[in-house]
């Protein structure tokens, strides 16, 4: 079949690479054939299955091709993109002929529902929802090999047509469940939710724990030993980020507050734009409320690892705290420093470093705010020489607390009993 | 003609009006517009006073007689108006932009005006985007503004007026004010703020004030008790003093980046425009805290150029004057038609009464007749429910202001903008009713009437409209009445700018907190005051 894949995401290029492998002719709408974000390109697998699908003719650019010649079109745009998705699909409809839209984007309740209405059933133009349950790290393998998939569809011919594109992934025996789009929607929806208060329950426990005097990574492990709560999202850290997951939080977070006057989402919000700032307090408590002039170290600016992007990171709020406290930052990341130093640009108080151990020389602190793979194991013992005070201010809990205490480390993690 | 022939004339005037009732004067088609007054926006209508344009001149020669030019001059000068304590009032100062010169004793003071504005400014900002942090790092969210009197009142009734103002960066900061000696509105509040994001504000001109420093110092101890940090460091990242007195200041702890200054020449009542208003800056961003202090100056202008004739605070004042030395009013009421002015009433009742309460002339002597009336008031449409009928029906005199915007809920709902027509047409029933009595009806069934249901009228009142409440206007309405009080003072030859009437009672409150505790310090009391202490100590002791 022809497939028109539409939008940066994850999803989509995993639908790219995976759909191309059984003979698909797929067009790539966008940028070019290579995915810009860093964490995309370092998904296991996805890189070189593109490689081949690009080397064998099947993956072609779309500008190249005339990308409304496809008879399917997988819209993979992020949340906030919505705009951008209605154009598409309002000029798909101006087609004559049938079209089936696989809508795998995050625009919330309703939005395919939406999408429909731009489209003429008479000519048998059809949404499909298709919920994106993809993980970061495992998509190949769980695009290839779904256990069970959610699918929003309420046309038998958008169906079948759907179930046949499906099925070299689907014949182990896979579960197809059928629902409407806005249920598809809505599930998509309760679960990120769901996660969401994990993280916001989990940071409070840590909080918690700092207070009780017990690693919360010790009381993790021991939570997710119960089937009930299991292992996922349950890691404590100063706070998530990172545009699409907070957006689409607060979309949420929004229509549960405006229709049932819940603000259950909101106080997750909330209590993670305050968590966001925990290694800043942690810094400020350590050095009795006075950090002017302090020399601070930043490892990791960018919201996640594998993404040059700093939208809503954590680093954002403590670089304004310390800069209004007259510190001095030596900041460092593997990728999010250009980005990082378009929003502050030149600054006296700012030293971009290239490489992590030249952001601790002299420092006074060490803040751990991403948890990039290179900070993980660092040479402690240079780590300790270069450093003007030993103290290690861990804001993803990526170290061990005893044996930077034996290394003569000051250490203060996220809920880690200090 | 001096003084002594201008009130001669006008006690003859007034000899000729008394008879008259006010449905008579406002008979004339063109009252309207010969004695209702306009300046930037405000305007002043006293066609609903018991007097006629010719009143108007003759009142406008006794201040003219009183000197009142020369007066304006030295005020706003900075020569020392306030005699008893020899020192300037430059309240008018405050609010001039920079680049002007006013000296006090060789010194520039619109300089200092502006450094403490800025400085203002700064620890604004810094509130305002999150980064004044307390002891454990988290944000300031809450200020606790404690002060007493000039340093309560003035706050309060801004922050309160202006409260639509707030800027997006101001909305997440709560501001509380605390004034009462004996704790009442701290205790309930320190149950309910957290510790960590509390900021006080210590307000005290002389910060010897012991209302003040009474609450200062449970405010501290709380914060001690929360936190287990030592006082020196609370009181860097939780306290900032706001005083004229900074040794003072610096002594009871407040270190000298926490210190807003202002001066000896700010009297309290005044000082709203001072660092005094630093909870206003807050609340309204420093732009409409330079908004506010614009309208004042405005205002100042105004008094200092305009032509007697035409001038607002005169007018003001000269109509007061009328009412009270000439018409034997004693009783001021002041009824704000919006809800946001609620603190308006005793805001001006300290302004005035605290102001020109007094019965010594700059000589020496007695005065020979009234000064300040009884001010009170209360949002008008409340008013209503509770003292208009004494206005109505009983047997006082008394003048009235009235002050209403014109426009409000612009951007909102048709029912709140509804809400507001209805407060409009209250304000202009009462001041029509007030004047004509039942001779507001149209129809002749008011004689008809039993005595009961009659209303004599005749009560003057004055009108003031705005536009709209804005910071801008809000400093143009608090000048007006500032320079109304200077203007009478002057009229009456009395200090407005002291208040020795206050002085014993404090210090008589020293001395009778031994006398609560020692019975043997008594003998000397009268036994008005001995019978009392005996009977608390009797039954303070649990039964």
């Amino acid at each position: 079949m022809k497939i028109c894949i539409w939008g940066e995401e994850l999803a989509g290029w995993t639908a790219a690479a995976l759909l191309a492998e059984y003979g698909n002719h797929i067009l790539k709408a966008g940028s070019g054939l290579e995915p810009a974000q860093s964490s995309i390109r370092a998904e296991p697998g996805l890189m070189n299955r593109l490689r081949n699908g690009i080397e064998a003719g099947r993956i072609m650019p779309a500008d190249e091709n005339d990308p409304f010649s496809a008879d399917i079109h997988w819209l993979a745009v992020g949340p906030g993109e919505e705009e951008q998705g209605r154009k598409i699909v309002a000029d798909l409809a101006k087609k004559d002929t049938p079209v089936l839209v696989i809508n795998q984007s995050n625009l919330g309740t309703g939005a395919s529902d939406e999408l429909q209405t731009l489209l003429d059933r008479e000519r048998e133009q059809q949404v499909v929802y298709l919920p994106d349950m993809l993980q970061g790290g495992q998509a190949i393998q769980q695009f290839a090999h779904p256990g069970v998939l959610l699918v929003g569809c309420e046309d038998e011919r958008a169906r079948v047509t759907f179930t046949a594109l499906m099925r070299p992934f689907t014949r182990e025996g896979t579960e197809i469940r059928l629902m409407s789009r806005k249920e598809a929607e809505f599930t998509k929806f309760a679960i990120t939710g769901m996660l969401a208060l994990r993280l916001g329950y989990i940071n409070e426990l840590a909080s918690l724990a700092d207070h009780v005097g017990v690693d919360i990574e010790t009381v993790r492990d021991g939570m997710s030993t119960d089937q009930r709560v299991g292992p996922h999202y349950l890691s404590p850290g100063c706070g998530f980020g990172g545009h699409h997951f907070t957006q689409y939080i607060e979309g949420l977070a929004g229509l549960l507050s405006r229709t049932r006057g819940s603000t259950l989402l909101e106080t997750v919000l909330e209590q993670n734009e305050f968590h966001k700032e925990l290694p800043f307090r942690k810094l400020w408590q350590h050095y009795n409320c006075d950090l002017n002039g302090r020399r601070i170290a930043l490892w990791g600016l960018a919201f996640k690892p594998g993404v040059a992007t700093v939208e809503s990171a954590p680093s954002l709020r403590i670089t304004d705290a310390l800069l209004a406290q007259g510190a001095t930052l030596q900041v460092h990341d593997p990728e999010a420093q250009p980005e990082f130093r378009r929003i502050y640009g030149d600054n006296p108080q700012l030293v971009y470093c290239d490489t992590p151990y030249s952001a601790v020389g002299d420092a006074d602190a060490l803040l751990l705010l991403t948890s990039w793979p290179d900070y993980w194991s660092p040479n402690y013992t240079e780590l300790h020489r270069l450093m003007n005070e030993p103290v290690i201010i861990d804001g993803r809990n990526v170290y061990d607390p005893q044996l930077l205490r034996d290394l003569g480390f000051t250490y203060y993690g996220v809920g880690r009993g200090q | 003609m001096n003084r002594d022939s201008c009130w001669r004339e006008l006690r003859q005037s007034a000899e000729a009006l008394k008879p008259r009732h006010l449905s008579e004067f406002l008979a004339d088609e063109t009252r309207f517009e010969k004695l209702s007054f306009t300046h930037d926006g405000v305007l002043l209508d006293l066609s609903r006073h018991r007097f006629d344009c010719r009143t108007l001149d003759r009142l406008v020669q006794l201040a003219e007689a009183s000197e009142l030019r020369t007066a304006i001059s030295d005020l706003t000068e900075g020569r020392p108006v306030n005699h008893t304590e020899q020192r300037a009032a430059l309240h008018t100062a405050l609010r001039t932009p920079p680049g002007q010169r006013v000296e006090v004793e060789d010194e520039n003071v619109i300089e200092g005006v502006h450094e403490t504005l800025n400085k203002m400014e700064s620890l604004v900002a810094t509130l305002h985007s999150g980064q004044w942090r307390g002891y454990n790092g988290e944000a300031i969210d809450t200020l606790v503004n404690i002060g007493v009197g000039g340093s309560d009142l003035g706050p309060l009734m801004a922050c309160h007026a202006l409260e639509e103002f707030k800027p997006d960066a101001a909305q997440g900061i709560e501001i509380h004010f605390v004034s009462s000696m004996d704790g009442s509105q701290l205790a309930g509040l320190l149950d309910r703020l957290n510790p960590a994001t509390t900021l006080f504000v210590l307000s005290s001109k002389s910060f010897t004030t012991i209302d003040t420093l009474a609450n200062a110092a449970t405010a501290c101890q709380w914060l001690i008790d929360a936190s287990d940090e030592p006082r020196e460091l609370l009181l860097k990242h939780h306290f900032i003093g706001i005083t004229a007195k900074p040794e003072k200041a610096s002594e009871w702890g407040i270190p000298l980046q926490n210190q807003l200054l202002f001066w000896e020449w700010t009297g309290g009542r005044y000082s709203l425009w001072s660092a005094i208003g630093f909870p206003i800056a807050v609340a309204i961003g420093m732009s409409g805290f330079r908004q506010l202090l614009a309208g004042a100056h405005s205002m100042d202008r105004h008094f200092r150029h305009a032509d007697f004739h035409e001038n607002l605070p005169v007018l003001l004042a000269l109509a007061g004057v009328w009412n009270i030395n000439l018409l034997d009013i004693h009783a001021n009421a002041i009824l704000p038609y919006d809800g946001r002015l609620a603190h308006l009433p005793a805001y001006l009742e300290q302004l005035e009464m605290e102001s020109n309460g007094k019965s010594v002339r700059s000589d020496g002597s007695l005065v020979e007749q009234r000064t300040c009336p009884v001010l009170w008031g209360e949002i008008g449409p409340n008013a209503q429910h509770a003292f208009y009928q004494l206005l109505h029906q009983g047997t006082e005199s008394v003048m009235c202001d009235f002050i209403v915007p014109i426009r409000r809920y612009a951007a909102q709902s048709a029912h709140l903008q509804e809400q507001h027509r209805l407060a409009l047409a209250n304000c202009l029933a009462q001041a029509r009713v007030l004047a004509l009595g039942d001779k507001a009806l149209d129809d002749e069934g008011a004689d008809a009437q039993p005595p009961w249901k009659r209303y004599r009228g005749n009560q003057p009142s004055t009108v003031i409209l705005v536009d709209e409440l804005t910071p801008y206007s809000l400093g143009q309405l608090i000048a007006l009445y500032e320079h109304k009080v200077y203007t009478q003072a002057v009229i009456w030859e009395i200090n407005p700018f002291d208040q020795w009437g206050v002085e014993l009672g404090k210090k008589m409150a020293t001395q009778m907190l031994d006398a609560l505790e020692d019975p043997d310090s008594n003998e000397a009391l009268d036994s008005a005051t001995r019978g009392l202490l005996d009977q608390i100590r009797k039954r303070r002791e649990p039964a």
